[in-house]
């Protein structure tokens, strides 16, 4: 009885504020993006900093110069004391050890809240964006699955009353009916960055059986699969929008919020915009659903950012930098963060009554964050460099200047080249991904 | 005039700082820049730096990429510089006129304009007025009746773009170098021939044409060297997209340096194109301080 | 072509002249279609500046409309907003600061070198010339790359100092040609009477030949200014937040969900009035100092 109740008290001693304690006044630096999550965070921040004294200072980035911009200050030793980690540079920061374990925070006392509870994240979304090697570096801060967006007015209007359930039903049965007048069925962001290798390339390839890597990690985009789904994708390209190659989430988010076009698979995080009437034409009609199915199962696009302490800040700002990762992402927060526009991972708050109804986006993300593939796209150390070769020949395919075999021929090698330098076909390095 | 002839400690004294700075901060590191080159210098991994010897420079001269981006550059060159030219003297012979003075002082002014712009605004300008939707080139288009042009989504007409932004912010500078050249025809020879002739092209081609050699010269090396070297404009408009359908040479040794992170393939870029400016350097010593 | 200080005639102004003597008709057409051109090329040149300076009143909604309008409320909002919240203040101190001292050292290295070059004789000179000429051609990148790990070993990166050296690559050439031109004018009777006076070679400097060169050196403070001011590639690659200078700042305004139009050009507005000021200032001289003295 005695020993319960010493647990007891020990257990709800730990408290946010006695905790930071010693760490009142310090500060830290940590890169945020122009996106809803981060919007939501900012309002948080301040209870933060009025419980702890902690002060944190943000920098705004967009996300085509995060990475460089993170890379630069850990490569000379800046002052950047939480890492963003979109979830393709996690081998590349872990393997740089420019990231801590979690397990330094947790295994402390006075800096783990008993209520962390790391089961309560999405398994696959911990793996995917926080996780490498089997160690845990990271917590989800900014998550995405890529989710459907369609404008249920204009497919009534051309007799549709769902949508459609897989892609090709997509390019034969919508994109037709829904392509005329200017408007277009289907946009599918493909600027030269990030997005034209994960919303755009990645997206066509697990859905048909395509990968990019087979398992001796040796390029898999001349495979059926793989060709299949590009393919697909050239066809369906004319359903889409003129100049869909310069396309970035602003434009395919816009496009749709301004009834230009009918259907987009986008990230689940645009669901505020679309449903924002200063921002979006469309809020009536806008609904949501997962991902249209390929041959080889419904195979969405994953992606976001977790949240990681640097290993350059000093102990006092490490230790300031955990309180505030695990704070912002805990149980308790998860709901508030809901209701400012960020996407939490954590399964308890998709689990609270009047969550699902309230947003319209919560049934299809739970179902896709079930099934998604971790290895979306591979999240070596040798991405950064990979992007940029799939970047330049997926934008290439689609700009027709080379075939889709020729395309993922100069991938394949180039890519075989960068990855037999790093040391994967001799054994030097083991082949995770 | 007499030169005067000072002991040489007092000519160190008074030149040596600038060039000691300029040795630091130039050649420093160049050097060091030919030492990234000659290694594998990834940022994102500088645990293993091997030497690699001229490896770099192999992959980069039979790399295609790089010459296309040498490729794209020249184009721009080619089409530009014979638009400023030709609308340059244009502008020159309307300012040389007399008369009307302030109205030729005013647009003397805003030529003034283009040139000095941040070259980085100017990207950012061109983004706002060549937007398919909200920008005012397609609506000025619409009132002559064409359709909505897509200008930075489509690799041609982004390439038109920077076109017609480089054009805008250099003709003035060509206009404004002809002009110079063209008050250095001696009035008398000026005024004998326009008595002979009315025609203003005999006029330029037989009289004007020879002071305007040396401001061609100039224009002509300058030109070529300030496109190797642009990139603020091209980079804020269109980042060198959509593809790498404006993907100019410093960007793409940006793009491989800072967004690959590969710092040896992006030294052993930026060496050669060092190589080539230094060859234009050259030609413009030779053109203009022959007596130095 | 030899650098002559003989009579300056600067473009436009006006001549005996050529034309009235015979030829020319002057009524009719001519001076007409001369106005619509000479109007023409103004509207050319100045309605980028124009558009720039609407948008960045607009509203954000206003701003989106398709197609855009030309009447509409103006509003200072995007101004306050970008100045105060959104950093861009800061970062146009940071040019400033930069710009200043970076022309400051110029001048303080360059015009005594501009000096020894005007008057002493000594051999090299020609080397030293292709080195300046090179500076101001060759592209930034390949002076980023180097100077960016250099400056990371010395964990310098992100300083103003670090902006200001690398800006005199190409700001000191620039003041050491225009200048040297500058003091050529100077005759040498003034040397020459200060040296039988006695006077060492650096008082005839200070006290007789740079106050005689100040409009010279003011010219080559103002390109000096201008091209500092403007930089953006060095700035790119070696500042992140502390010294950030304006250029770098109104690049990352570029992402976003609805592109901030107003706000992107009000950064815009901000970054280039000053230059243009300057520019219009020394717009007899821009000739000139872009072309490195070959032509005036």
């Amino acid at each position: 009885m005695l020993a319960v109740f010493a647990v007891a008290t020990q257990a709800s001693a730990w408290s946010l504020e006695e905790a930071a304690k010693p760490y009142a006044g310090t500060e830290l630096e940590v890169v945020f993006l122009l996106r809803p999550g981060y919007e939501a965070a900012e309002k948080m921040i301040p209870e933060f900093e009025k419980k702890t004294g902690i002060k944190i200072n943000i920098i705004k980035h967009p996300y085509e110069n995060s990475l460089s911009e993170q890379v630069r200050d850990f490569v000379a030793n800046g002052d950047l004391d939480i890492a963003l980690i979109d979830l393709v540079w996690i081998g590349n920061f872990a393997e740089n050890e420019w990231i801590v374990p979690v397990d330094k925070f947790t295994k402390n006392p006075d800096l783990a809240d008993p209520e962390l509870d790391l089961d309560d994240f999405f398994p696959l979304v911990l793996n995917a964006f926080g996780a490498w090697n089997g160690v845990v570096y990271g917590l989800p801060f900014d998550n995405y699955s890529g989710l459907m967006f369609y404008n249920k007015c204009m497919l009534k209007e051309a007799g549709f009353d769902r949508p459609p359930e897989t892609w090709a039903e997509l390019k034969d049965v919508y994109g037709p009916k829904l392509t005329k007048d200017g408007k277009y069925a289907f946009a599918l962001q493909s600027k030269r960055n990030e997005t034209q290798s994960c919303d755009s390339f990645a997206r066509v390839l697990w859905p048909f059986g395509g990968s990019f890597l087979d398992q001796n990690f040796k390029s898999n985009l001349l495979s059926d699969g793989s060709q299949t789904g590009l393919k697909f994708r050239q066809d369906l390209m004319q359903y889409m929008p003129p100049g869909i190659v310069s396309y970035d989430h602003a434009e395919t988010i816009n496009a749709l919020a301004q009834g230009d076009v009918a259907i987009i698979t986008e990230w689940s995080a645009f669901y505020a915009t679309l449903t924002n009437p200063e921002t979006s034409k469309i809020v009536d009609c806008i609904e949501v659903s997962a991902e249209p199915k390929g041959p080889a199962g419904r195979k969405p696009a994953l992606g976001g950012f977790s949240l990681a302490v640097a290993s350059q800040a000093d102990e006092k700002e490490q230790a300031a930098a955990w309180l505030f990762i695990q704070w912002v992402t805990s149980k308790a927060n998860a709901k508030t963060y809901l209701e400012l526009g960020g996407v939490p991972a954590r399964q308890s708050v998709y689990k609270l009554p009047g969550v699902a109804e309230k947003y319209g986006y919560v049934n299809a993300l739970v179902e896709s964050w079930q099934e998604g593939v971790p290895e979306f796209r591979p999240r070596f150390a040798e991405w950064p460099q990979m992007t940029e070769i799939v970047q330049e020949w997926g934008t290439k395919i689609m700009l027709k200047e080379v075939t889709t075999e020729q395309g993922a021929k100069e991938i394949g090698s180039r890519v075989e080249a960068l990855l037999k330098d790093a040391g994967y076909y001799d054994g030097k390095k083991p082949l995770a991904q | 005039m007499l030169k005067i002839r000072h002991p040489r400690l007092t000519c160190l004294a008074f030149i040596g700082p600038a060039v000691i700075s300029l040795l630091t901060i130039g050649i420093g590191p160049l050097a060091f820049a030919v030492y990234t080159s000659l290694h594998r210098y990834q940022l994102t991994n500088l645990r293993r730096t091997p030497f690699l010897g001229l490896e770099n420079y192999q992959t980069v001269l039979s790399d295609y990429v790089f010459w296309e981006a040498m490729g794209r550059t020249m184009k721009l060159l080619i089409i530009v510089l014979p638009i400023q030219i030709i609308i340059g003297i244009g502008i020159a012979l309307l300012l040389h006129k007399p008369g009307m003075s302030v109205l030729r002082t005013l647009t003397r002014l805003s030529l003034v304009i283009p040139m000095a712009t941040t070259y980085a605004v100017v990207g950012l300008l061109g983004q706002v007025t060549f937007n398919i939707k909200y920008g005012v080139v397609n609506q000025l288009i619409g009132f002559l009746g064409f359709a909505p042009v897509n200008w930075i989504g489509d690799p041609n007409n982004a390439f038109i773009a920077i076109c017609f932004w480089d054009i805008w912010q250099w003709t003035p500078f060509c206009s404004l170098v002809l002009l110079a050249g063209l008050t250095m025809v001696p009035v008398e020879v000026e005024e004998a021939a326009r008595l002979e002739t009315r025609n203003w092209w005999t006029v330029l081609r037989y009289v004007q044409f020879p002071f305007l050699i040396p401001g061609l010269t100039a224009i002509l090396i300058l030109r070529t060297a300030d496109t190797l070297k642009l990139f603020d404009m091209v980079f804020t408009m269109t980042r060198g997209g959509p593809g790498s359908a404006t993907e100019l040479i410093s960007l793409m040794i940006q793009r491989v340096g800072f967004r690959g992170f590969d710092q040896g393939l992006a030294s052993a870029q930026a060496i050669i194109l060092l190589a080539l400016t230094i060859i234009l350097s050259q030609l413009y010593i030779r053109f203009f301080y022959r007596e130095v | 072509m030899i650098v002559s200080n003989d009579t300056i005639i600067t473009p436009g102004e006006t001549r005996p002249s050529v034309h009235a003597t015979k030829g020319f008709s002057s009524k009719g057409y001519r001076p007409l279609a001369e106005v619509l051109l000479l109007l023409l090329i103004i509207v050319f040149c100045i309605f980028p500046f124009y558009w720039m300076v609407t948008t960045s009143l607009k509203t954000q909604l206003e701003a989106l409309a398709s197609p855009p309008s030309w009447i509409f409320e103006p509003t200072f909002a995007n101004y306050i907003q970008v100045l105060f919240k959104d950093n861009v203040g800061q970062s146009l101190v940071n040019s400033l600061i930069v710009a200043v001292c970076t022309t400051a050292l110029a001048l303080i290295l360059g015009t005594p070198a501009a000096y020894a070059l005007s008057r002493f004789e000594f051999r090299r000179k020609k080397d030293l010339w292709f080195w300046f000429i090179t500076n101001r051609m060759v592209s930034p990148i390949v002076l980023a790359l180097p100077f960016f790990l250099i400056v990371r070993k010395l964990g310098m990166l992100d300083s103003h100092i670090v902006l200001i050296l690398i800006y005199l690559t190409f700001n000191l050439p620039i003041v050491i040609w225009i200048c040297t031109d500058q003091f050529r004018s100077i005759p040498w009777d003034l040397d020459e009477a200060a040296v039988l006076d006695g006077a060492k070679p650096f008082r005839i400097f200070w006290k007789i030949c740079l106050p005689l060169a100040a409009p010279g050196i003011a010219v080559s403070a103002i390109f000096s200014f201008i091209f500092s001011w403007n930089e953006l590639m060095y700035a790119l690659v070696l500042t992140r937040k502390v010294a950030k200078t304006a250029p770098a700042m109104a690049v990352g305004f570029m992402e976003g969900y609805n592109l901030p139009y107003g706000k992107i050009m009000a950064t815009s507005t901000l970054i280039v009035i000053p230059v243009i000021v300057f520019a219009l200032i020394a717009s007899k001289h821009l000739v000139r100092g872009l072309t490195m003295g070959a032509v005036k």
